[in-house]
């Protein structure tokens, strides 16, 4: 499937998701290019199962609206569930099936199936075709239900917690598939995880969520431009500091702040007597977000309407 | 769809075409046992000859054979049967996704969930109504012989012979499959759902109130003895007709006053209750198709 580079690999409109009384998800709003890689990080209960179970469709939002090119997931139909390949959390797998049962499950139910990558992948991984999925280690059924969502060959690749019950080197293994995956066929892959020295390594597109809200997205090299850390004298107030304080750590002499401002104004900033600044990493950035607890971020840039207060309830993910 | 529906149902399938396949040889050893009892006995000769008013001692002869020992699971296997799997095979179809997560698996492949559903639906709702209708046939043949001196509209064989054993069991899986999506757990929803549908089952099996509808009150002239040891459960029935179902017996003056279902409502009976059992697994399965709609959307 070849489509435009002009229309967005995934595209976020408003989208709201609500459980009952409570909101799984709410104001999410961005636009991901084709053949990205996009972390997906945020707390538990944050919200990202529930983002990707829009994008694949196995949810419909209460309000706004999710595309995958430029068609909506919510209309369930052949077309728009060919475009995302889903691997669920916790892998699910038909246990009573063996392996070629459930290759035979994938090419019954989608078109585009690849029965040799499916093959071929478990021959690499040494996992007999004919043992049942019971029989199999954690590991190994992780690494079925992931062949099975590379086989579809859909265009989106959408993993929850992929690598969460593999050994390091499956890992890398595992990332190293995802990469070639995304370079050979321009596939747009979206991964939540918790591992964020992984993410690094895979992504060029991050989506930060925090109760429910979105706190940060964008591409990577983009959003390291953006954000600086600045160290400052001990009793700089916030206000003095340019653009928006995200984090900020207290020590005996100085301050450090991590802040989301544009480039020249840190520079020129930082040549005050006293202050200095150098680049955010990846990681830092990450857990600077985390850290901030969602409902003062969605009251400074988020919120639309005074609709903070529901931010920090619990919510589901 | 069909070999993903058949791969998950193949060990059901395989387990009930072996029940099938006990019931025929069983059902075909009582059948011809049956025939054999029912010349030995002289029946089509005095059938033939009187309508049956005449055959009271054969037709208890005959009974006599039929009402303990290898025939008994004729009557009480049929009574079990349709609840039961009914209930195993409703259970696990939604129940099972929901509970071990593969829901996620399955409606995200390139088939729409309405289709999923609907292709598992009704190729299972197929196969189960071809084998009620298979077990209700090889039952019905090897009763033959009974059928023309009893009461077809006892409850048994009232309760497999028609169209009653693959709506009760449509009736059954209906109820166990919507217990499985509202309880997440395949085994709860198994015993949730064969415990409602005893429910429709006791109905029209051990009650008479629903039917009464149905029945029919005559007055008899009556003389001496025939007066006095008039009762429900004669043979032949006190209507003179083989195959009556008399309920209630009443003696006034020179006159009984009997309340029966005819031999002739068998049909009409079994729509009533057939459509009881089908009105009540359409609503289930109804049920079950919405609110799995609903949540999804």
């Amino acid at each position: 499937m070849t489509h435009s580079r002009s229309v967005p690999a995934l595209a976020a409109d408003g989208v709201g998701k609500r459980y009952g009384h409570v909101w799984g998800l709410r104001d999410c709003t961005f636009s991901v290019p084709a053949g990205s890689v996009v972390g997906l990080v945020g707390p538990n209960g944050a919200g990202k199962t529930t983002l990707l179970a829009l994008t694949v469709g196995l949810l419909a939002p209460t309000e706004g609206e999710i595309s995958v090119f430029g068609s909506p997931s919510r209309a369930n139909t052949a077309d728009t569930l060919a475009r995302v390949s889903y691997l669920a959390q916790d892998h699910p797998l038909y246990r009573g099936f063996t392996v070629a049962d459930m290759f035979r499950f994938g090419r019954s139910l989608n078109p585009g199936w690849d029965s040799g990558l499916a093959e071929a992948r478990m021959a690499t991984l040494g996992i007999p075709l004919r043992r049942k999925v019971k029989a199999l280690s954690g590991g190994q059924q992780a690494q079925v239900a992931l062949t099975m969502a590379l086989a579809k060959r859909a265009p989106v690749l959408a993993l929850d917690e992929p690598v969460a019950s593999l050994d390091p080197l499956a890992r890398l293994d595992f990332m190293r598939d995802v990469l070639a995956a995304s370079a050979e066929t321009g596939l747009t892959v979206i991964i939540a995880s918790h591992v964020i020295a992984e993410l690094e390594r895979l992504c060029d597109w991050l989506i930060v969520l925090a109760g429910g809200r979105l706190q940060l997205a964008g591409a990577v090299d983009d959003l390291l431009a953006r954000h600086a850390v600045l160290t400052v004298p001990r009793r700089t107030p916030d206000g003095d500091v340019p653009g928006t304080t995200i984090d900020r750590a207290d020590s005996e002499r100085h301050s450090t702040l991590l802040v989301a401002a544009d480039p020249d104004l840190v520079a020129a900033a930082a040549s005050q007597p006293g202050w200095a600044h150098e680049p955010v990493g990846f990681e830092q950035l990450v857990l600077a977000y985390l850290r901030r607890p969602p409902v003062t971020l969605a009251a400074v840039s988020l919120n639309q309407g005074g609709r903070a207060g529901t931010a920090g309830t619990a919510v589901r993910s | 769809m069909i070999w993903v529906t058949w791969r998950q149902h193949r060990a059901q399938a395989i387990a009930m075409l072996a029940l099938l396949a006990l019931f025929g040889i069983y059902g075909i050893a009582i059948g011809l046992w049956m025939r054999s009892a029912f010349n030995a006995d002289g029946l089509p000769a005095c059938l033939a000859r009187s309508g049956g008013t005449d055959c009271g001692p054969a037709i208890a002869s005959f009974f006599s054979r039929f009402s303990r020992g290898a025939s008994v699971p004729l009557n009480v296997l049929p009574l079990i049967i349709p609840g039961f799997l009914g209930a195993v095979v409703g259970a696990p179809l939604l129940g099972a996704e929901l509970e071990r997560g593969t829901w996620q698996l399955a409606w995200s492949q390139t088939v729409p969930r309405g289709r999923w559903l609907a292709a598992k639906l009704g190729l299972v709702i197929g196969g189960l109504v071809v084998f009620g209708a298979a077990i209700s046939a090889i039952l019905t043949w090897a009763r033959g012989p009974l059928d023309e001196v009893s009461i077809r509209l006892q409850p048994p064989p009232f309760s497999y012979e028609g169209i009653q054993l693959p709506c009760s069991l449509l009736c059954a899986f209906g109820l166990a499959l919507l217990a499985g999506l509202l309880l997440r757990n395949t085994i709860a929803a198994m015993v949730v759902g064969y415990i409602a549908w005893e429910f429709p089952f006791l109905a029209a099996t051990l009650l008479t109130g629903p039917f009464q509808f149905m029945e029919t009150t005559v007055r008899i002239p009556c003389t001496g003895a025939a007066c006095t040891a008039a009762s429900t459960n004669s043979t032949p029935p006190v209507t003179g007709h083989l195959g009556d179902f008399v309920t209630s017996v009443t003696r006034s003056g020179n006159e009984l006053i009997v309340t029966y279902l005819p031999a002739g409502r068998f049909w009409p009976l079994q729509f009533v209750v057939g459509g009881m059992y089908l009105a009540i697994a359409v609503a289930a399965i109804g049920t079950a198709v919405w609110l799995l709609h609903r949540r999804t959307t």
